[in-house]
Formats: structure tokens, sequence, C-alpha cells
């Protein structure tokens, strides 16, 4: 289908349901009250580690207007996890695990009442930070696991060793990030309905209904199908929101034992102390080239801090392929672990666990090149990927734009007349990536979708993908109204609930747009088929001779009004309602990869970011950012502008200011005012250059822009600041005081 | 993290309201726009048994100017109307721009200047949430001998984060105090005390009337460093005066803010400045004194070491651009 006869795709379509947004009218999961519902507070241990040597909660329970407090004893065999209980028992192993819970009236009763619960702890030795996790002789948190090692995941892919032992020049360098916090819009909250044991309601936003099902299905000992979950609006999720986190299942409990709807929200402070996007990491990378400049080996060698549970293991693995993704090369190595520290659970941040690993990674391959006396751009390029290539992991790349987005970005950004020619303090960095869209974690990677048209031709189209601020209603209205030929204001979004939108994993590993996307074509195009049987004969035509657009259907070679030869879709509709068969247009679809494993496209994107550090503060400034990015076809390119945008911003965020500051196992800043997020004020010009491959599996050739482009910003951003400073900067985020440590040292040595 | 229980109080006149503060149990507070106070409660770091709002009564509003230039501003007064203030503007761009750097249009529109001056410091280990204080352990602050910021202090050494005082204290300010029992004023600069507890020397049912700037025609400058543009407290302020133009002063005033637990005039500094000028060499001079004048600096917020640092950067910043600007 060439762009010409797309009529709704390719538009700049603003979003269907910004009306509702803008205006107050959205239905978030603290704005929905349910008759009778309590407020329920969770109890969160003050201790980095701690034996529980009583608690008594009677104060708390006869406290009138409590209606229910919980410990583990009144849950004895709840867990959250398969080693981890919903509540501490016996032990707690990080400050703001939950302890005990209450549930009350008024949300003032239920503070109180926290106040009331008597715990008395015995504190025990404990280690906070990654580095004291993995030294020798210390405290041991879990007895399964010495040396705090929760997992490893070591991986090689052809024989490094012996592409080391070829390379001419063996380059190693480390990096340090911090622990960080995905600060979402939409503070945590969940109301639970589980007054009937037979069914538990969970209203609450998510990133995807399925993984919560199960989790509660399981803790609670139900079938799926009695876990419904409702999540309208989800006011940001970046990675946040992947699964059930324990205030959910307390708040079940809660309601359980009340027999009444129970609310729990997080303060704001409590948003960092219940979950943080990622924790420490530590990794070092070791890259062999030959004189000429093709890489041969890629080795990572990543340590994470996984907290107190291993809960998020997935972002040990991810970086194994990710590694085989950009260049052509012999050899791949990675070796990660997840290490246990008496810290919360830690997951990812906004740009998965790539994001930050490519701030280094990027940094030191621009290492590489300088030490072979290339211009990082010509060294990228040299060892890119062409469309075609077979990686070593197995990933197969149908269609790949990298080296037309590093060409794009180095003319349009002056890359050449920039790069090593800047006055000092400015500096002027590349960074190139690559995404998968959608893959497989599990047997399947399916979404599906159902579309009904009513018999005035508005079209209704039920879907499990939840949007979280990304835009994603809009776009798969945009692909049913595409496909049945009508406009995308003719398109209602049913969505959000378990009960009644059809399957759908969810919104995360950038599957969205290729995955959920392919299933509502795949609806869109069954009802199409529908209406077309009923209407090819009337009109005299076979059903694939006729065109559905512009709110018609005509027949191919007509024009879309022919009399006797087009008809409203509106008409077309009544017929089929109305006529003899009665038949009501109901579509329906499902996409799920034939691939076994990974993902069936990639996005690629190159970017240069330009900056100013002030010598006499630290303080950075980004100018500029050229970004160029291989998204497939761009479906509705505001939207994908949109997420350039705030991409960009999340990726210079993390590279330059977010940090949650620790002090035994405690966060310093649990606030946004402390938090340091930038504001728009300190985002720089964005330059867009889209470069659609049309990849041959993608809906309309759409691959994705969920997360690809923050991997390279935090790269670019991270070599330009290093390229400014005139050496690689280890550790992040590149706060004034790292930066100015630098600057004054230098300015100590050279003094003499 | 929700408002405990409390009474309200609004008085309608300034006598009624130093009535209110005498007669009210102790620990009730004067409120001005609460940007400060409101959460501070919400975190149970102060809990008044009543509050006494301030802001609007009639004699701690607005600006009046006499015939000699000097300026009384009220204490009630608004950030967002003395930002716009022509009397301001025009004669001290410096001190509106430092009424400016205060968080953000929404918090101004709230903000009084009373609040600003009186702002409690703040400390990362107090300004936080109930249940976070009691996990750390209290301090001098909260009821014990015990410093988290600076072990073994003595003394609370929490900062004064507010952006107004350091081009109030340079310009000469002086406030006017009051309460039932009579009215003082003072210098500014003597309004504030090295203790992040009693950090100024109002008294108990003692409050901030007015402000009043004396006629200056001096140069004056105001900056102040932040992670971002807007809704931040300042990792450093500083404001400089000087008289003469271009390089030559006799007379400076350099006040540093933010760094310590009271504004910081940096006397040695200004000595420096006054003899060398404000070229280089006199500059350099100046920031060699910047060290021994802060003394010990906490980690708070940001990092000592960066916070010495970040005050020689403000000096030779802010005379640099006072030197430069237009007589
Ligand atoms: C998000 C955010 C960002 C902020 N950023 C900044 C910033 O960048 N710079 C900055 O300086 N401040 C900042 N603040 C702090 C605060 O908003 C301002 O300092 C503001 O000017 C305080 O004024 P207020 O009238 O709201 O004070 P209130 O909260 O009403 O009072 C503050 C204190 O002063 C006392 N008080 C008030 N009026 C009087 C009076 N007339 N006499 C005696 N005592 C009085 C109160 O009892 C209280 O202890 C920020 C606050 C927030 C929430
Ligand atoms: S500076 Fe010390 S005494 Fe003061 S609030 Fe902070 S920890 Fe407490």
């Amino acid at each position: 289908m060439s762009t010409d006869d797309l009529s709704v795709i390719g538009r700049r379509q603003p979003r269907l349901d910004g009306f509702d947004k803008v205006s107050g009218r959205s239905v978030f999961t603290d704005d929905i009250v349910l008759p009778g519902q309590l407020h329920g507070r969770i109890l969160r241990s003050p201790h980095a580690r701690a034996r529980i040597v009583s608690i008594d909660t009677s104060r708390a329970l006869a406290l009138p207007g409590v209606k229910a407090v919980v410990t583990s004893a009144d849950a004895p065999d709840l867990m959250f996890s398969d080693r981890q209980p919903l509540l501490a028992r016996g032990f707690v192993h990080y400050a703001g695990e939950e302890v005990a819970a209450v549930a009350a009236t008024d949300p003032l009763i239920a503070e109180e009442a926290l106040d009331l619960i008597d715990v008395v702890y015995e504190p025990l030795p404990s280690v906070t930070s990654l580095r004291k996790a993995m030294q020798p002789g210390a405290p041991v948190l879990h007895d399964w696991a010495p040396g705090n090692v929760a997992l490893t995941h070591d991986k090689d892919f052809g024989d490094p060793d012996a592409a080391f032992a070829a390379s001419d020049l063996v380059v190693t360098d480390e990096f340090r990030s911090p622990v960080q916090h995905n600060t979402l819009a939409e503070l945590h909250v969940v109301l639970a309905d589980f007054s009937n044991p037979d069914k538990l309601h969970l209203y609450t936003p998510t990133q995807g209904a399925p993984m919560y099902q199960m989790q509660l299905a399981k803790a609670f000992g139900l079938e799926t199908s009695q876990v419904r979950i409702v999540y309208g609006n989800v006011g940001g999720a970046f990675t946040g929101r992947g699964r059930a986190k324990p205030h959910h299942l307390i708040a079940a409990l809660l309601s359980r034992v009340a027999g009444k709807p129970v609310k729990i929200k997080a303060t704001g402070d409590e948003e960092f102390i219940m979950f943080r996007g990622s924790g420490e990491t530590e990794y070092r990378f070791r890259t062999g080239v030959t004189r000429d400049g093709r890489i041969r080996v890629l080795e990572a060698d990543v340590s994470f801090d996984a907290g107190a549970h291993a809960e998020w293991a997935m972002i040990l693995w991810l970086p194994a392929p990710y590694l085989n993704w950009l260049y052509k090369v012999d050899a791949v190595r990675y070796r990660g672990r997840f290490v246990y520290t008496n810290t919360v659970p830690k997951g990812s941040h906004h740009g998965g666990i790539f994001g930050r690993l490519s701030a280094g990674w990027m940094q030191h391959l621009t290492h590489v090149a300088e030490e072979l006396g290339m211009d990082p751009a010509e060294f990228h390029r040299r060892n890119a990927i062409d469309p075609g290539h077979h990686a070593l992991d197995g990933s197969d790349f149908a269609s790949c734009g990298l080296k037309e987005c590093i060409d794009k970005v180095v003319e349009r950004s002056g890359w050449k007349q920039k790069y090593g020619r800047l006055p000092p303090y400015r500096g002027i960095g590349l960074g190139i990536g690559a995404q998968a869209s959608g893959g497989k974690n599990a047997s399947n990677d399916t979404s599906a979708a159902l579309v009904k048209v009513a018999d005035d031709g508005v079209v209704t189209l039920y879907t499990g993908i939840p949007d979280m601020g990304q835009g994603s209603h809009t776009v798969m209205g945009m692909i049913a109204a595409e496909v049945l030929g009508v406009e995308p204001a003719d398109i209602r979004i049913v969505a959000g609930d378990s009960d009644i939108t059809p399957f759908d994993w969810g919104a995360f590993s950038q599957r969205g747009t290729f995955t959920t996307g392919n299933a509502v074509k795949a609806a869109a195009e069954d009802a199409r088929a529908q209406l077309a049987a009923i209407v090819a004969p009337l009109l005299g035509a076979a059903p694939e001779d006729l065109v559905f657009a512009a709110r018609r259907i005509h027949v191919k070679g007509q024009p879309p009004d022919a009399a006797g030869k087009s008809l409203s879709f509106r008409e077309a509709v009544g017929k089929a309602f109305h006529g003899a068969e009665g038949r009501p247009i109901m579509g329906r679809g499902f996409f799920n990869s034939p691939r076994p494993s990974g993902s069936l496209a990639y996005s690629f994107g190159a970017q240069v970011a330009e900056v100013e550090v002030d010598p006499e503060s630290g303080a950075v400034q980004v100018l500029k950012v050229t970004a160029a990015h291989d998204i497939g076809r761009a479906l509705n390119p505001l939207a994908v502008e949109g997420q350039l945008d705030g991409q960009v911003f999340s990726g210079m965020s993390q590279v330059l200011y977010e940090e949650c500051r620790m002090d035994g196992g405690q966060i310093l800043n649990p606030s946004r005012l402390e938090y340091k997020l930038p504001r728009t004020y300190e985002l720089p010009e964005v330059e867009y250059i889209l470069v659609e491959t049309i990849d041959p599996y993608g809906p309309f050739g759409a691959k994705e822009v969920g997360e690809g482009p923050i991997v390279v910003t935090m790269a670019a951003v991270a070599n330009a600041v290093a390229n400014a400073m005139g050496e690689l900067i280890p550790r992040m985020p590149m706060t004034p005081w790292r930066l100015l440590r630098v600057i004054r040292h230098r300015e100590k040595q050279n003094r003499g | 993290m929700l408002l405990p229980d409390h009474d309200f109080l609004k008085p309608r006149t300034l006598a009624e309201g130093l009535d209110a503060l005498r007669d009210a149990p102790a620990g009730t507070r004067p409120l001005g726009g609460g940007t400060d106070l409101v959460f501070n409660m919400r975190c149970r770091l102060v809990a008044p048994p009543a509050v006494v709002s301030l802001k609007d009564l009639p004699e701690l509003q607005g600006v009046a100017e006499s015939a000699d230039g000097t300026l009384r501003i009220g204490a009630g007064s608004r950030l967002t109307d003395l930002v716009a203030d022509p009397r301001i503007t025009a004669r001290y761009p410096a001190l509106a721009a430092a009424f400016r750097a205060v968080a953000s249009r929404h918090v101004r529109n709230l903000a009084t200047l009373g609040g600003n001056l009186c702002l409690d410091t703040r400390c990362w280990f107090t300004n936080q949430t109930k249940e976070w204080r009691d996990a750390k352990g209290p301090c001098l602050k909260t009821g014990v001998d015990a410093c988290h910021a600076i072990q073994g202090s003595s003394v609370c050494v929490a900062l004064n984060n507010a952006d107004s005082p350091p081009a109030l204290i340079a310009l000469g300010a002086t406030v006017t105090l009051a309460s039932a029992a009579g009215e003082r004023t003072l210098p500014l600069a003597d309004f504030y005390r090295d203790d992040g507890i009693r950090h100024t020397v109002l008294g108990p049912g003692e409050i901030l009337v007015s402000v009043t700037v004396p006629p200056v025609t001096d140069r004056l400058v105001f900056r102040k460093e932040t992670a971002r543009q807007g809704m931040d407290f300042a990792y450093g302020t500083i404001a400089v005066r000087a008289d003469g133009r271009g390089e030559r002063a006799t007379r400076l005033v350099i006040v540093l803010g933010s760094l310590t637990t009271a504004p910081r005039r940096l006397v040695a500094a200004e000595e420096k400045l006054a003899a060398l000028g404000l070229g280089e060499a006199g500059l350099a001079a100046a920031e060699a004194t910047v060290r021994d004048a802060l003394g010990a600096l906490t980690n708070l917020y940001s990092p000592a070491a960066y916070k010495r640092d970040l005050a020689r950067t403000l000096l030779s910043k802010a005379v640099t651009e006072l030197r430069e600007l237009p007589a």
C-alpha cells in the first residue's frame, strides 16, 4: 500500500482524548468512589533490616472508624512473590517494607491508626548499597544467596576470547549510575473491591492487565477471570507499572477483611519509598577493534542493585541481546549479576535498562574511536548493521535505517564543522541506538481487538492497551479508521477493563503500536470484510474491488460518489443491520509474533546533542538535540514528535539531573522539589528527522517510538558533556558538583 | 501527609492579631501565604494548636514611598505584587529579581514577604514526613541532643534557604517587629541567628510587620544558582552592593544566602574589593577570603565542597556583573 492510498495514517492527528484530558473530564483511578469505600494506609518499616520482635495492633483496632488492621498474622500464606511474604513476617529487609495496614472510614483516622500500631524491632546489620553488598564479608540478606548475588546471567555469542586476541586495540571503561525513580504524573493508587469473595475488582493504573490478574489470582487462590482490572486512564508508567506492587494486594486484603472497597493512595513521598525505577548500577565495557576501526568484539559486565527481592530479573537478561543489535561484530560477551541490598526492590526507569547503560556504552565507544583517531560518527557508521542483517543472538532486521539516521544527524547538526572544533566547555556528542518492537517474554506476545459498528456508522474499538499518555488510543483509532475508510472522530474507544476488553499483554517492550496495532488492523479488516460481502452485490462488484475511504464505499476505478457504484459507510452499515440478515458488524482480530522468541522489528536512531558546561558552576545546559529515528512509518507524526520531546526530556534528565540521594537505605529527597527533574525551561530545541523505513511486519509499516529515542538521547547527552569536559564522565547523573569537582581538580593540576 | 487538626484565627486588625497571638496556646504560629508552614504541618514537623492568619491585615499590606525615597513594604505583601511594583522594579531591579527567584508564579501568588523572611530553616533530615523522621531518629530540632547533618554539632545547622534576605540585607533594610507588648525596629542583618531552630530574633507572640528599605543609589546585583530555572530552592544566592562605578568602589556589602544557617556577610571580601578594586586582582584576593568566612559547611542538599566552590563562583560572577553595570 503506497502512501497515496492512505488517508488517515500519516496525518498529524490530535489526541482523541485530548479535550477530555485538558478539561479535567477524564476519569482517573482516584476519581472513582465506590459506595462505602474505606481509606487504606500502610505501615512501613523504619529499618533497613531488623527482626520483628512483636506487633500489637489492639490500640489501632480500638480507634473508632478503623474497620480493618492487617499484619502477616492475618494472612500467613499470602505471598507477594515466591520468597516474599506480602506483609513482613519475622523480619524486615528494607526501609519502607510493608509491615501492617489499616482501613478506616476517613483518611485522617487511617493515618492516626498507623501511629497506634506498636511494632518492636531489633535492628540488624544491613547492606544498603551495591558496593557494600558485593564486598567480601558483607552481611548476607538471604541464606539462599551467598555473597548477596541473587542471580547471574552470563552469555557468550561467537568466540569472544578469540576475537579479543585478534583485536589490535582493546579499550576498557567503567561507569556508575544511581538509584532513580520514574516520577509518574499519577501517583500510585488502587481501589480494591473484594467484598464479594468470588470476584476481586481492582481499579488501578497499569501498563497491562494480564500480569496484574495473574499475580493477584495466584496470591489469593483465584482463577484469572475472577480478578477484574479496571484501568481507564493511566497517568504515566515509564516501566513503573509493569507488575502489581504490594499495595495492590494489600488493598485487596483489607477489602476482604473489611467487606468494603478500600482505596490506597500513595502520598508524594511514599511514591519514592514504595518503588524505585532503577537501582544502582555498575557497568564495565571492553571492546576489541582492528586498527582500521572494525569492531571485533563487544563485552559488557553489569552489576545491578536488585533491592531486597529479585522482583525484576528481566532487566538482568535484556542487555545480552541488545549488545548485538547495532554493529556487525564477530563476538559478544555479557556478564550480569543481580545483587541483593537492603533497599526496596527495583525495576527499571524510563528507557528500560539499556537507557542507562547507553550513557556509558556510547561514551566508551567514542573513547574507542578517539583512541583509533577516528571520527566517532564514522566509527559508528562503519560498523553499523544494514537491513537484512542476521545478528549473533538470532535477531533479524527486516528493515533498518540506522546508517541513514547517522548520516542525517551528522549533516543536519553540522557535526563535521563542530566535532573537535568547539571552544572549551562547549561539547557535541553523538549517540545511536535500537529498540525492539515487542518481544516474547511468555508463550505468546498476543494482543487482541474487537471492532463493533453501530447502525449510525459509529465504530467502537475495544482494546486492552492502556493509554498512559503516549497516545496509543488515538493511533489505534486511526488504524481502525484507515481500514474502514472513516474518520478518527467516528471511532469510540472502549479500553481498560479486563472483564470487557480483549486480551492484551499491555504497553511495554514497545509493543503497543506494533502488536496491538496489528491486532486492531486485523479486527477492522474483519469488520470491513463483513461489510464488503454485503455491499459488493449491491454495487455490482467483487468484494475485493471495493474501496473504503472518506466515509464511503465505492467500486475501484469509480469516483467515490459514483451513482449506483458507491454508498456512504453509514448506509452500508444500515443495509447490513436492517437487511434480511440483520447482521451487526463485529470484527475481531489478534496478533502474535510468529517468531519463537525475540522481536519481529526494531527501531533505530541517532541523535546529536550540543551542550555548554559552565566551568564556574558545573551546570550543564543542553542547547540542541538533532534526532533522526527510523521508527517504520510514522502513523501519527504529531504523536511521534511528542514522544521524541518526552524522551529527549527524560533522557537528559536521567543523565544530568535525577538521583535518589540515599542515606543508609533511606531516601533523602523523596519529593519532586528535591528529586531534581528539569522543567520545560530546561528542554533544548529538538529537531526531528523521521527516517521512514516501511517495515514489512508492522501495521502500515510502523515499528515503535516508545523507548527507542530515550536510549539514544542518554548516549548523545552523555557524550556531549564528556566532549565539553574533555574526558569521560563515569558517574551519572552529571550534576554540577560532579563536573565542578573535575574542573577544579584539573585547575589544581595545571597550576602544578 | 494530611493537615492535622488546628484552629484557624483570622483577625481583622493588627492589634487584634497581636492579642490573639498573646492569648493563644503555646506553639501558635503566624501564617502568611502558608506555602512553607502548611507543608511543615502536614509533615508534622510543627503542630501548632492554632494558626493566626496575617496576610490580609491592613497594617501589613502594600508598599509606601516617603518623600526621601524610603520604601516601607508590608510583611503581608504577596511576592507576585512586589515583583511587579514599579517602585521596586525601577529602583532596585536586583531586589525584584530576588523576589522573582522565589519558587514559581503559583507559589508567589500565595507567598508573602514576611513568610519569606521568616521561612523556617531547611534540612533534609527533618523536612520529611513524620514516618521518615522516626526512622532516622530525632535531632536537635525534634527534641534530642544530636545532629545528623554535622555529627556532634551542638546547634542546628539547617539552612536558611530564603531568596529575599541577601538583597534586602545588602540594601540596609530594617525590619519592624511587633507583639502585644510593643514594637521594635532593627536591621534585617541582626534579625537572623546562627541557630537553625531559633533562626530569628522573633520572641513569642512577635511578628514581622514591615520591612523598610532606605534610599540607595549604589549598584546592586543578585544571583541565584539552582538545578532548574524556577520552582527550586537555591544551592546558593548572593547579593553584592557597591558604590562607585566600573572597577572602583569604596563601600561594599556582600551577602551570601542558602549556604549557611543565617545569611552570611563576607566582610573580608568587601575590604579586599574596596582596597584593590573590582578588577581581577581585587576579585582574586576577595575570593581567597571566602573559605575562611564560610567555615564548616554542611552536605545538606549539595556537598560542602561544592558549596565552597559555588560561593567563590557566585562572588566572581556577581562582581563581574556589577562592574559591568551601566552607571
Ligand atoms: C515548591 C516550593 C518551592 C519553593 N521555592 C522557594 C524558593 O525558590 N525560594 C524561597 O525563598 N522559598 C521557596 N519556597 C518557600 C516559600 O514558598 C517561600 O519562602 C514563601 O515566601 C514563604 O512565604 P509564605 O507567606 O507562604 O510563608 P508561610 O508558610 O505562611 O510562613 C513561613 C514561616 O514564616 C512565619 N511567618 C509568616 N509570616 C510571618 C510574619 N509576618 N511574622 C512572623 N512570622 C511569620 C510562619 O509562622 C512560618 O514559620 C518554596 C516553597 C515551595 C512549596
Ligand atoms: S541540621 Fe541537624 S539538628 Fe538541624 S534539623 Fe538538620 S539534623 Fe536536625
